[in-house]
């Protein structure tokens, strides 16, 4: 039997029946809540971004906002926005649980800053915590051969921009410790969780999940992921179609963890989303490189490596995604 | 001054060590990436190693595939820089 499919184009990924994908969605978050794991509302964790407002959406109206915590969970490196515009997304879905849990101390306590800031101190020694701003991102193209590598970058009160490749010592250490972050954050949502009998709700998407950007036991900690299928320009689809005010759709999707502006493109995908959708969704559906090379105006090489680059990332990540052994 | 030949045991060493992998597996022009044997973090703690082993930095422009691809490219990058 042949079987004959779409021909690849930039539409291939648009839901056309957008009213069905969400009712299955919250149908299935109310299956999974209420008789899998028997538990009576959802505890979600809202910073902001386009993912946890998805999230946050389709939960208030899978068990009604009445069952449903919103927590924010700033720290001192958070943005400003992030707060706002998750009471204002709280506001929009009728969920008056909201709850803010700075959770700075606990990240001083575990030596979250210091670790980090140690860390980059030794590869940019005139490193100022107090005043510079610091990131770590890739700066290689999806497109390259090779795996990625960090750089650390630093950003003074001046402008000037210091950036240096960092060796993997310091590059662990910074990782290990701002993961204090998502781990504190995944703590403080299971509190309120086991306090109240309800399941928390995982927000990574489907890139997250597959390519391992998220936190093992942080942020990739929670009973139910109901974006966790979905393509991210998919997620901007529902977000509009849900309500999601259109500041939270509009605004840059960051990490929210380091000092200096720094968006998921800067640390971890290496290419914009609207691309990386597609050429994932080829990669993953057995497209020839040179059919999705012509409609993303890219050379067959190029889909090639990022094919590659794909598949390393989700080899690398298998780590993550794994139960215990035993 | 290292011979080339003390290089090549050196890094190959390095790998097998660090990998675990059959010493068969790997010859001088095996595409080390491509196959799996080193990763991400395999290509930063090699960096390392180099750094370490050798007293050689690697910047962010040296870092292509052409200096790292296979034991022939790393031994030509490390005298390079020799």
């Amino acid at each position: 039997m042949t079987t004959t499919r779409k021909p690849f184009s930039k539409d291939i990924l648009h839901i056309e029946n957008i009213e069905t994908v969400c009712n299955e969605i919250i149908s299935k978050l109310k299956t999974d809540v209420a008789k899998k794991l028997q538990r009576r509302g959802a505890v979600i964790g809202i910073s902001g971004g386009i993912d946890s407002s998805v999230c946050m959406a389709l939960s208030a109206k899978a068990f009604g906002p009445n069952k449903v915590t919103a927590i924010m969970l700033p720290e001192q490196d958070s943005s400003g926005d992030s707060r706002m515009l998750a009471e204002k997304l709280a506001a929009k879905f009728d969920v008056t649980d909201t709850i803010v849990e700075d959770i700075t101390k606990a990240l001083d306590g575990f030596g979250c800053y210091q670790r980090r800031d140690d860390a980059i101190g030794r590869v940019i020694t005139n490193f100022d915590p107090l005043v510079d701003k610091a990131k770590i991102e890739i700066k290689q193209d999806a497109a390259s051969n090779l795996p990625p590598a960090f750089s650390v970058t630093v950003i003074k009160p001046n402008g000037d921009v210091i950036s240096k490749l960092l060796p993997v010592k310091e590059y662990l250490q910074i990782v290990a410790s701002t993961n204090f972050k998502q781990r504190s954050r995944m703590s403080m949502l299971y509190y309120h969780a086991e306090r109240l009998h309800y399941a928390v709700i995982g927000t990574p998407n489907k890139h997250e999940v597959e390519q391992g950007f998220f936190v093992k036991h942080g942020d990739g900690g929670a009973d139910v992921m109901p974006i966790g299928h979905l393509y991210k320009t998919q997620v901007y689809q529902l977000a509009s179609h849900l309500g999601v005010p259109q500041e939270i759709i509009d605004r840059t999707p960051t990490t929210d963890t380091y000092t200096a502006e720094q968006t998921q493109e800067d640390f971890f995908y290496q290419m914009p989303f609207e691309q990386m959708d597609l050429i994932w969704y080829g990669w993953e559906n057995d497209y020839p490189a040179d059919e999705v090379a012509k409609v993303m105006d890219r050379t067959s090489q190029d889909i090639e490596n990022i094919y590659k680059n794909f598949e390393r990332k989700k080899k690398t990540t298998e780590y993550l995604r794994m139960r215990p052994i035993f | 001054m290292q011979t080339e030949t003390i290089i090549k045991t050196k890094v190959k060493n390095y790998i097998i060590e660090s990998t675990f992998d059959d010493i068969e597996k790997l010859k001088d022009d095996t595409l080390i990436f491509e196959e799996g044997i080193l990763d991400s973090m395999g290509l930063l703690f090699l960096i390392e190693f180099l750094q370490e082993e050798f007293n050689l930095t690697t910047s962010d422009e040296e870092l292509v595939v052409e200096n790292f691809q296979s034991i022939n490219n790393i031994i030509a990058f490390i005298e390079s820089k020799m």
